[in-house]
This record gives C-alpha cells, sequence and structure tokens, in this order.
C-alpha cells in the first residue's frame, strides 16, 4: 500500500502536447498515466498526464524546454477510483 | 463408462471442440492433453459449464483430465455460461454486455491520437455505471493487456470489479507477447467466438 493520498495531473494547451508530452515521458521511463481530465477541473473533452507527487519535480524537469504544461493540479485520491498507479 | 477424448499432441482450439463434442453425447468424459494451455481452456470449458473437474498430471507431461456433469448442469453440459447482471444495466437482449477491444486505437484517422484516446478509455471503463460483463481483446488490442501498456492497472481494477477479460491467444503469440500480459485470461478462437455469439450487447470503441 501506498502512502500518498494524492496524485498530480498535468495539462496541457493542445492534445498533440499531450502525446508530446507522453512520448518524452515514455522514452525517459518516468511512470505516469494517461487520464481524462478530471470533471473537477474542467468539463473539456480533454486528456492529461497523471502522476504521483514524488515524480512531479522528475516531470517538470523532463517536460521543460520540450512542451509546455499549462496547469498542474493536486487532486485527492478517490478511495474507490481505479488504482495507486502513477 | 467415462468417454475417452486423446487430444495430445491436437493444437488449439481442437481439444476444447473434441471435449464439448463429447460432454454433448457423454456425462462423464476423460480428456488427454500434453500442454498447460490445453489444460486450462478445457478446464475453463468445463466449469462454466457447470461440470465437476478433476485434474491428474501423469508422465511426459500429459494431464488427464475427468470431467463429470454435474447435478445442476443441463441435460447437455451446456457450453453458453448463465449471465446475470448484478449493476443491472440495461440490455436491448438477454446477454452479456461484451467490450471489443479490436485494436490499440480508438477511431479511425490518426493512430498517435487514436492510442490515446483508448487509453483514456480503458480508465474511464472501471468506473462507468454499466461496466461491461465481459471485454475481449484481439488484433493489436492485445497490446493493450500486456505489462507496458499503461493500462493493465485499470484491467485488473475491471477483473476485480468483476470483467470478465480474454485476451486472444493467436494474436498474443503474433505479436510475441506470450509471458507479457499482465491482466485478463490468454484465451482462445472457441471461447471468444461462443461468447460473441451469446452477447447481449456488442459495445466497440
Amino acid at each position: 500500500m501506498r502512502e500518498d493520498k494524492t496524485y498530480w495531473v498535468a495539462l496541457f494547451d493542445s492534445v498533440s502536447h499531450v502525446i508530446k508530452a507522453e512520448k518524452i515521458l515514455k522514452e525517459a521511463n518516468i511512470p505516469y498515466k494517461i487520464v481524462p481530465v478530471p470533471k473537477s477541473i474542467s468539463s473539456d473533452c480533454g486528456v492529461c498526464v497523471r502522476f504521483l507527487p514524488e515524480q512531479k519535480e522528475t516531470i517538470v524537469e523532463a517536460l521543460r524546454s520540450h512542451v509546455h504544461v499549462s496547469e498542474m493540479h493536486e487532486l485527492l485520491r478517490q478511495a474507490d477510483s481505479n488504482g495507486p498507479t502513477p | 463408462m467415462s468417454e475417452l477424448v486423446d487430444a495430445k499432441g491436437l493444437a488449439c482450439p481442437e481439444p476444447v471442440i473434441l471435449t464439448k463434442k463429447a460432454l454433448d453425447a457423454h456425462d462423464e468424459v476423460t480428456v488427454l492433453v500434453d500442454n498447460t494451455t490445453a489444460l486450462e481452456n478445457v478446464k475453463r470449458l468445463a466449469s462454466v459449464s457447470g461440470c465437476a473437474v478433476d485434474v491428474t498430471e501423469g508422465s511426459g507431461g500429459i494431464f488427464r483430465i475427468d470431467i463429470k456433469k454435474g447435478q445442476g448442469s443441463k441435460s447437455a453440459c451446456d457450453a453458453s455460461p448463465e449471465w446475470t447482471h448484478p449493476l443491472g444495466a440495461p440490455h436491448a437482449l438477454p446477454g452479456p454486455t461484451i467490450l471489443v477491444i479490436a485494436s490499440g486505437v480508438m477511431g479511425h484517422g490518426n493512430d498517435e491520437l487514436g492510442a490515446l484516446l483508448m487509453k483514456a478509455f480503458i480508465h474511464t471503463a472501471v468506473d462507468l455505471e454499466h461496466r461491461p460483463d465481459m471485454m475481449i481483446f484481439y488484433n493489436t488490442g492485445v497490446k493493450l493487456a500486456a505489462h507496458t501498456s499503461g493500462v493493465v492497472d485499470d484491467l485488473k481494477a475491471l477483473e476485480e470489479k468483476g470483467v470478465r477479460i480474454l485476451v486472444c491467444g493467436t494474436c498474443v503469440n503474433f505479436f510475441d507477447l506470450a509471458g507479457k500480459i499482465g491482466a485478463g485470461t490468454v484465451s482462445n478462437m472457441y471461447e471468444i467466438a461462443g461468447a460473441l455469439s451469446t452477447a447481449g450487447r456488442i459495445v466497440k470503441p
């Protein structure tokens, strides 16, 4: 069991930026997960990158100067939501 | 007397087909197979049909599977599992709702976008009010069930919630993913076609 009670999401200006960010994170072997933008943040039909708090600095660093992150949010993990993975 | 089916040396799905035929005509069937894939597939056929199964491992990698129709099973051991809808999902026809993932991408046009959409879709499926009863992955769809796909945790969560996940074994073999599948049951065309033919709804993203 992980102790973390939250995870973070990074939002981007466009879907192509999400795809670009995913490529970078995948190549750098940084754990992440593609999820729909949580309804609490936006009603747009968008996707974003979710990750664990301990990955935040690594991810910010990896994406810096490659792709612009428009927003970052820390979210409470729902007890019934699926899984603690990134 | 138990009817003997010698399925040694036969490739999938022959052992399952022969077992099914034997069960249609006999109350007790003994099947001999020489590999674990055939063993698992025959065992699954028997258990979803409500039969009692007993496996004995013999010498030289041979398995003896004794199958006996249970008192509760139908006159002919029925290969179609009985489905219940605990969530009370709306069904156009009786039968399970099956989510068919026939490719690694959602929609046609741009595959980079499609791959992204499929990941978001599978993640979302975990918390759907009306979850499917079963998900079937085939062709490039099986790549989503591999350890490294990024959605294996979602698939495991779906399984924990009672969704049955079948992964096409031929496709797993084709993409060289044997041993790399992280969720679901590696299955065969017999079971996949059987499930599709009993579906009440088929949903294909």
